[in-house]
């Protein structure tokens, strides 16, 4: 293209070749200044659910990373207002990925949704679950890694419980690794026949350790207290699943900080600027231990520090066939 | 429209989650959009520094946990009893409705020497500073656990922590959802009816127990100490915010309670006298974010005793004179739990008491006693395997004295599973009321300017636990000196013993020993708990008896009077130098025979007491046994339970504790059996 721009320039008389000359180099110079950014000059938009903790903890991080590659995302930081219909958009919680999915972005990553919240999402939104620029990074953890935090954490214990308001979509799943892992899986399932207080009583007769999954109806800040304390009483640890959680007084917990989940946005974000496509919808590849030692102390259970946990973890993760 | 219906569904959600807000309607999550908010909230912390136990291998002292599994299994219906299973606890009864509990032996009926706390609340009460055991507005079913600490304790558990404290914990208003009614019948007249209700809801928890009791007592022909009660209590507990929670209590007791001495002593004759009994408590507690915790607790107490009085049938025909004690009893303290970093954690406070009593009959006129204190204690993680508790208390007694009890101990874990403790403490016990300001007219005439009693303990622990084998140990060594013993000052102008009696302190005494418990689970439910404690006691004489001027006395009647008040004295170091050796022990089995049948039986074992003030001395043996069904649940019922005791199952009876010679009129604990039906809603 270049060559044939020259030589059409030279065909000119030469006042109108200098003048022609001129503006090819600038426009050259104006392609040049622009053509690298446009190869890389993915237009970011990061909506946030809230402009508060971890939505800003997550877009404080992906920002700092992204204008490391000379990307600077545009930060929308009310669900309301009008989502631009080009570019990458990140949808930061449900209220935020809610919005985007309703709106004419072409490629929508979620992040700091749960696994279920995106897939309601893909049923609410048919055109979106046919779509190859429909991604999530989910905030749950895979259920094997919860499983594997069980045996590295509480090796002694065999049964584990679990109470739920309604079967959970992973339940299979975690049935089947608890039976990989021989550990005996006790389920209660919450109803009007049963109340959340017998179940867990009737739980507590069977189980060495209590694996919360996240389910509003049962783990809530008002219930919370009333099912510490009664496992507490019972001597049974509780697996939770926030830091939150582990310092109300569960044992420990598996997770992904917004710190981490934005290094993982990023990676993500690259290959979509390479390839203009996203990647399936995955679950968080980094996590963090928390334990508390304190509850572990006094539960008379002698527990490895949250940094080998994290490591042990991990490895049984890798050796997972 | 889609507008609307998005309103009209965000409405709906807004109504839902108001609903649930309520507690009107269970919330499933099915009903709600799955968010990250599960992931992301701020939760209270439940299970703050103060609510964790330390663990037994990490505590200050020896500590005996007693649960409720325990106290089911034991089948005791009256809680002092539950102390028996304490290693080192003399348990008796000066009669059906007053039982002794004392750490250690006493000098008398009023154990005095122990701190005992219900939630926090000091139960132990002026004028005596003993503990009225049958007057606690507490069913024995709503304790949650009993933490014995074997040692002084005034570091962390306040005044009179002397020999020991009982810390009763009584079950958390959020543990006793729904509702049952429990009934008991069986000899000795007993007849009991229970009914508990509570409910946990989102931000109020309650439970409320309602309770009757009535028993003959020991044996009716020779006292007369059958009693009925009626109690009520409340504990609610508030939670504004998820830092804040207010725990709120009340509780209630009243009752007639028999006394006087049948056959062989018709100078007290048998009378009912009224006992009424309510206390007030609330605490407020907010958890920092970073887990520390501030808690303001008050409490306020109060008994009343009438005693109709009576004239005595026997000849001269004695009057008992109409009595009356109304006991007051206000406290204030403040709490503060930090945690220094990740391996320091400090409880530091204050507090204030008010107790006064009004007891003509032993007081003559109204007392009133203020105390302070200020109390820190320190735990601090040196190494992995090194604990060292550190902690005092500095008290004004409000009788003169300042007293500060210091506490030190290093546990040290050879491994996590065997840990050796040193420590050692000192604590005070301020004289009761009577001792420095009884007056009863023609018996006791105190003459006050009497010091503290002084306790300093040394002891030497291991608690082991062998896992592979469900054994775990729990073993010390103590040698303990307690100074300026007070006792009874039979002070007199010509013959010592005669009345009014005043008070000294007169002895000190040496006590050393061994204890431990033995604890040995197999399968899931079954138990074999085996508690030996061994005492023994040396006693010496410090001070001297009074002498009370008799100025019209010829001089060789004052030698005289010399000469015998140095006689009484010998007796009192011989009565005391008697108490020699002590043991005593406990066996508690259970054992699953079936699903739903659960059968444990216990022994007791007691060698002669180590009371002062008791006139002959018997060795207690007793087995007591319990069977119980579980019912499953049906129509009309959530389940229960049916439950068959027999105490003291292999003989008629055993003497229990008198001050007066047992040979015509024998107090006996005899054999009995009572059966108890409890059905859940």
């Amino acid at each position: 293209m270049l060559t044939l721009l020259r030589r059409s320039i030279f065909s000119l008389p030469a006042p109108a070749r200098h003048l022609a000359t001129a503006l090819v180099a600038g426009f050259l110079l104006f392609i040049c200044a622009a053509s690298p950014a446009q190869a890389a000059q993915l237009s970011v938009t990061v909506v946030l659910s809230e402009n508060t903790g971890a939505y800003r903890e997550f877009s404080d991080a992906l920002r700092e990373s992204l204008l490391k590659r000379n990307i600077t995302p545009v930060i929308v930081e009310d669900p309301a207002r009008p989502v631009p219909n080009s570019g990458l958009v990140i949808g930061v919680g449900m209220k935020a990925a809610t919005a985007v999915a309703a709106s004419s972005a072409p490629a929508v990553l979620n992040v700091l949704v749960p696994k279920s919240g995106h897939e309601k999402l893909l049923r609410d939104f048919p055109r979106r679950a046919s779509s190859r620029n429909y991604s999530a990074i989910f905030l749950d953890q895979p259920i094997g890694r919860q499983v594997a935090l069980i045996k590295a954490a509480l090796p002694d214990k065999q049964y584990v419980g679990v109470l739920y308001s309604a079967p959970p979509v992973e339940l299979a799943q975690l049935r089947r690794e608890m039976a990989e892992h021989r550990l005996g899986l006790y389920e209660q399932m919450i109803s009007r026949e049963l109340s959340l207080h017998d179940a867990l009583q009737e739980l507590l007769k069977t189980s060495e350790v209590l694996l919360a999954l996240p389910d509003a109806g049962i783990y809530n800040s008002s219930t919370i207290r009333n099912i510490l304390l009664a496992t507490y009483r019972g001597g049974i640890p509780v697996i939770g699943f926030s830091s939150a959680f582990v310092k109300a007084g569960a044992l420990c917990a598996v997770f992904s900080t917004p710190v981490q989940l934005a290094a993982q946005a990023d990676i993500l974000i690259n290959k979509f600027s390479e390839a203009q496509t996203l990647p399936h919808a995955q679950y968080p590849q980094e996590f963090e231990v928390a334990v508390n030692e304190q509850v572990a102390r006094s539960l008379g259970l002698r527990i490895k520090s949250a940094a080998e946990l994290h490591d042990e973890t991990k490895a049984f993760e890798r050796n997972k066939p | 429209m889609n507008g609307s219906l998005h309103e009209s569904s965000q409405y709906a959600v807004w109504l839902l989650s108001s609903v649930c807000l309520l507690g009107m309607a269970p919330c499933h999550a099915n009903d709600d959009v799955p968010t990250e908010t599960d992931y992301l909230q701020d939760l209270p912390v439940v299970l703050s520094a103060s609510r964790l136990n330390q663990p037994l291998s990490e505590s200050p002292n020896a500590v005996t946990v007693i649960d409720r599994g325990m106290i089911k299994a034991s089948g005791f219906r009256n809680l002092p009893d539950v102390f028996r299973l304490v290693p080192g606890m003399f348990v008796d009864n000066s009669d059906g409705h007053t039982p002794i509990v004392a750490y250690h032996g006493s000098t008398d009926e009023f154990s005095r020497r122990m701190q005992v706390l219900v939630d926090g609340r000091s139960v132990y009460l002026p004028p005596f500073s003993n503990v009225v055991w049958g007057d606690i507005p507490l069913h024995i079913d709503d304790i949650e656990r009993i933490e014995v600490v074997r040692g002084p304790a005034a570091a962390s558990h306040g005044a009179n922590s002397f020999q020991g404290v009982i810390n009763i914990i009584t079950r958390d208003a959020g543990s006793a959802h729904g509702a049952s009614v429990s009934v008991t019948k069986g000899d000795g007249g007993v007849s009991d009816v229970t009914a508990h209700v509570g409910r946990a809801g989102a931000d109020l928890d309650y439970r409320i127990t309602l309770g009757y009791r009535a028993d003959d007592g020991l044996d009716t022909n020779v006292v007369n100490d059958n009693r009925t009660a009626r109690l009520a209590n409340l504990r609610a507990s508030y939670r504004p915010t998820g830092s804040d929670s207010i725990d709120f209590q009340l509780g209630y007791n009243e009752g007639i309670w028999g006394m006087g001495i049948g056959a062989g002593r018709k100078s007290d004759p048998f009378r009912d006298t009224s006992v009424y009994s309510n206390f007030e408590q609330i605490a407020w507690t907010r958890v920092l974010p970073q887990g520390d915790e501030f808690k303001l607790q008050y409490y306020h107490m109060y008994r009343h005793l009438t005693d109709p009085g009576g004239l005595a049938p026997a000849f001269g025909a004695t009057l008992i004179p109409p009595d009356h004690t109304i006991v007051h009893r206000d406290d204030v303290e403040l709490q503060h739990t930090q945690q220094l970093g990740a391996d320091n954690r400090l409880v530091w406070g204050g507090g204030m008491r008010v107790d006064s009593a009004d007891s003509p009959l032993s007081l003559k006129v109204r007392q009133e006693i203020s105390q302070s204190r200020i109390f820190a204690h320190d735990e601090w993680r040196v190494s992995p395997a090194a604990v060292l508790n550190v902690g005092a208390m500095f008290e004004k007694d409000g009788m003169g004295h300042a007293n500060t009890s210091p506490r030190a101990s290093l546990n040290y874990h050879f491994t996590p599973q065997h840990t050796v403790r040193v420590g050692t403490s000192v604590a005070y016990r301020s004289p009761a009321m009577v001792e420095e300001k009884g007056n009863t007219p023609g018996e006791f005439l105190a003459r006050g300017g009497l010091r503290p009693e002084k306790i300093h303990s040394r002891e030497i622990g291991y608690l082991g636990e062998f896992s592979t084998l469900g054994l775990t140990v729990d073993a010390r060594g103590f040698y303990d000196r307690i100074s300026d013993v007070i006792y009874l000052d039979p002070q007199g102008p010509l013959i010592p013993t005669l009345k009014p009696y005043s008070f000294h302190n007169l002895m000190g005494t040496t006590e050393k020993g061994f204890e431990g418990t033995l604890k040995y689970r197999w399968q899931d439910r079954n138990s074999l708990i085996f508690n030996y404690a061994r005492l023994s006691v040396d006693c010496t004489i410090t001070g001297t008896l009074t002498r009370v001027a008799a100025p019209l006395l010829p001089p060789p009647f004052g030698a005289l009077a010399g000469s015998l008040l140095q006689g009484k004295l010998q007796e009192i170091a011989n009565t005391c130098a008697n108490i020699g050796t002590w043991n005593s022990g406990s066996v508690l089995l259970t054992q699953q025979l079936r699903h739903d049948v659960l059968f444990s039986a216990g022994y007791y074992h007691q060698s002669p007491l180590p009371v002062m003030n008791t006139s002959e001395a018997t060795t207690m043996r007793r087995v007591d046994m319990r069977i119980a069904k579980s019912l499953d649940k049906s129509k009309m019922y959530s389940g229960g339970e049916i439950a068959f005791v027999v105490q003291n199952a292999f003989q008629s009876g055993y003497a229990e504790y008198s001050t007066v010679p047992q040979t015509n009129f024998i107090k006996l604990f005899n054999r009995r059996a009572y059966l108890t039906a409890t059905l859940n809603f």
